[in-house]
Order: structure tokens, then C-alpha cells, then sequence
């Protein structure tokens, strides 16, 4: 007993830890297939009805609300942004109803598309939906029907159909989209962004008059409202 | 280098990754946390549809893991060690085919799942299986 090599008594054979690591990377494979099979590229379900009521409140171009306000509330999106979809369904309607729609402030839109392919074209409708004053209100129809990163979800069908839904031009919408200066525009934004130290999306700055602007940071109605009442009140 | 050191860098890695991976999995349930990183970044990452199997996160898949390796090495027996060894390659290969989403697929990269498909898990796979030659 006494001559016993212990190692033979302690590890598991070379059999067994051949076969072992054989069950280990078979394992490994089937858990890659079962997350290449079961994934989810459908995005989150489209949200049926508008968040919030735009109607009747200015709008020019990448500006919503009254012109002259003192205080301008700066959004940074990209559309393919999920978390900018949470901001515009939980947090936006609380700015408009609140600050927007009361004249309190106004608000601008500021596209910064970094995601992918998807978020530059639909940059490129946002900005033309400005050209008819109607971007925020495609925004909001967009971020309602935001799809997958990256999937192409963002297709000639389903930016005429949110079009109808908020009363644009589709056709003038199309032909503003082809335009030159908003494609360039559209692709330089992430460059912008980036210039301007925006570390990511949804970005809020507040803006006071001629001064520069500066970052807020809020994920709660509450830690909004605190914010944007700090900022009215200078 | 000993078993025993073999063991403690093992547990210590281990922690690692149940500190990253828990990270990762409050992250997707706090609000705080929404937001998408410019340049790539864990919630672009973590919001993405390869971020979850069959609805499970897979930052808590990763944490389970890691807690139930950490329970192996703790245990040390025999077969522990063995158990141990096949889940760290599981793991270390899983880690494998999410980086190469991070970085072909998505487009972007999160530095917390970064240091676990590079360091965290590679280590965690090295590390129990030579405790096997112990």
C-alpha cells in the first residue's frame, strides 16, 4: 500500500478527463446552437398608441416648443437606442405635458446615431421630418416601433406607415431623405457627438440662455422634474 | 506551481467572476443603468438579442456558473475537481463565441464582459484544469 503512486488514487483517469472535457465542449456547442436558435432579433414589441400629445405645439426642425424660452432642454438619441426608447415612453411625456406644453421651456433634438447602419438612416427621415416640423412626432412614432439593433427594421414600409400615423408627406419625406445636406448631416452626426464629449444615449443637457450647456443625469420622473425645476429656477 | 496555489488562484478568480457577472446582472435591472455607451458598451451589449437564452440573461447564466464553480473548489473533491474543470470549459468557450459577437455581430464592446470572455473565464479553464494533474 505503502508503494502507492497517490496520484493514482486522487485525479480521475486520462480516460475519464479525455471524456469529461469531450462532454465539456460538446456542451459548449449545444449551449452556442440553443442561443443561436433561441434568440430574439424581433426587437421589443412595438408600443400601439402615441406616449404623448404633440399636437399643437410649435415645432422647427430639431426644436419642440415655445422659440423663445430661456431654458432648452437638449436630448441626444439614437433610434436604435433601446434606452432612449425607455426615456422617450417614461420620461419624455412627463417633459412635454409639464415644461414643453406650458411654455416653460423648449426642447431640441439631437441625433446621435452610433449603433449602426439602422440609426443613420433613421436619422436621415428624422432630420427630414423636421423639414416638415414634424420630427418629434416621428421620433416618438419611431422609438414606439423600434426594432432589433441592427436587423434592417428600419424600412421604406414602416417609416411611410409611421408617416401616415403622423400626418407627414411621405413622399416629400422621401424625396428630403435623398437630400444631400441631411444625409451628410445624418453621417457626420456621430462625429458630433463624439466632438461635443456626449459619452452615450439618451444624453440630456440643459441649456439656460447663451450659456453653455451642461449634462443632467436622471433615470427616475422624480430626479427629471427635480432638474428641469432646477434649472427654471436658475 | 502547487495545488494550493492552483486553489486559491482559482477561488480568486472565481470571485472575479461572480463580482463581473453580478455587476452585470444588477446593471440590467437598474435604471440608472440604461443607457447606451458610445464607442460600444455593456448596455448596448447587454440590451442586444444575444443577451439572453430563452429569456434568461446570460449575465445571470455567467453568475450561476461562477457560484457553482466557486462551490467545486471549495469542495475539492474528487469529482468536484473534475465538475469544476467541465463547467470552466464550458464557460471558457461560451466566453469565446461572446466575444466574437461583441465584436463581429454587435459591433460593440463591454468592458466588464471583456475581462470576463478574456481574463475571467480563460484563467477559470486553465487554472482547473491543471488541478487535475494534481
Amino acid at each position: 500500500m505503502a508503494a502507492m503512486n497517490p496520484r493514482s488514487n486522487d485525479g480521475p483517469s486520462g480516460r475519464t478527463v479525455v471524456l469529461a472535457f469531450g462532454i465539456a465542449i460538446a456542451a459548449a456547442v449545444a449551449l452556442v446552437a440553443v442561443a443561436l436558435l433561441l434568440r430574439d432579433d424581433s426587437g421589443t414589441p412595438p408600443t400601439e398608441s402615441p406616449v404623448v400629445d404633440l399636437s399643437g405645439i410649435p415645432q422647427d426642425g430639431r426644436m419642440l416648443g415655445p422659440p423663445d424660452a430661456t431654458v432648452t432642454l437638449v436630448e441626444w438619441a439614437d433610434p436604435q437606442c433601446p434606452a432612449c426608447r425607455t426615456y422617450n415612453e417614461e420620461l419624455f411625456p412627463i417633459v412635454v405635458d409639464e415644461y414643453v406644453r406650458p411654455e416653460r421651456m423648449n426642447a431640441e433634438f439631437r441625433g446621435f446615431p452610433f449603433i449602426g447602419d439602422d440609426s443613420v438612416k433613421a436619422y436621415r427621415f428624422l432630420l427630414a421630418a423636421g423639414e416638415q416640423s414634424k420630427l418629434w412626432d416621428l421620433q416618438e412614432a419611431m422609438f414606439r416601433n423600434q426594432g432589433g439593433e441592427n436587423t434592417g427594421w428600419v424600412t421604406d414600409d414602416l417609416i411611410r406607415e409611421l408617416a401616415a400615423e403622423v400626418g407627414l408627406d411621405a413622399d416629400q419625406l422621401f424625396a428630403d431623405f435623398e437630400r444631400d445636406d441631411i444625409t451628410l448631416e445624418a453621417e457626420n452626426a456621430e462625429a458630433a457627438g463624439q466632438a461635443a464629449g456626449i459619452p452615450g444615449t439618451p444624453t440630456l443637457q440643459i441649456r439656460i440662455g447663451d450659456e453653455e450647456a451642461y449634462a443632467i443625469q436622471v433615470a427616475t420622473v422624480d430626479q427629471l422634474r427635480m432638474a428641469l425645476d432646477d434649472a427654471l429656477a436658475g | 506551481m502547487s495545488d494550493r496555489a492552483l486553489r486559491a488562484g482559482a477561488v480568486l478568480v472565481a470571485l472575479g467572476g461572480i463580482a463581473v457577472a453580478g455587476y452585470l446582472t444588477w446593471a440590467l435591472f437598474d435604471d440608472a443603468a440604461l443607457v447606451c455607451v458610445a464607442g460600444g458598451g455593456c448596455e448596448t451589449v447587454q440590451e442586444s438579442e444575444y443577451a439572453e437564452i430563452a429569456g434568461v440573461p446570460v449575465a445571470m447564466l455567467g453568475l450561476g456558473a461562477y457560484v457553482a464553480l466557486l462551490g467545486l473548489i471549495v469542495w475539492d473533491g474528487r469529482s468536484a475537481r473534475l465538475a469544476a474543470a467541465m463547467i470552466a470549459l464550458v464557460g471558457g468557450l461560451f466566453s469565446m463565441y461572446l466575444l466574437a459577437l461583441q465584436l463581429f455581430v454587435i459591433e460593440a464592446v463591454c468592458v466588464w464582459c471583456l475581462a470576463n470572455d478574456v481574463v475571467i473565464a480563460p484563467a477559470l479553464a486553465v487554472l482547473t484544469a491543471l488541478r487535475l494533474r494534481s
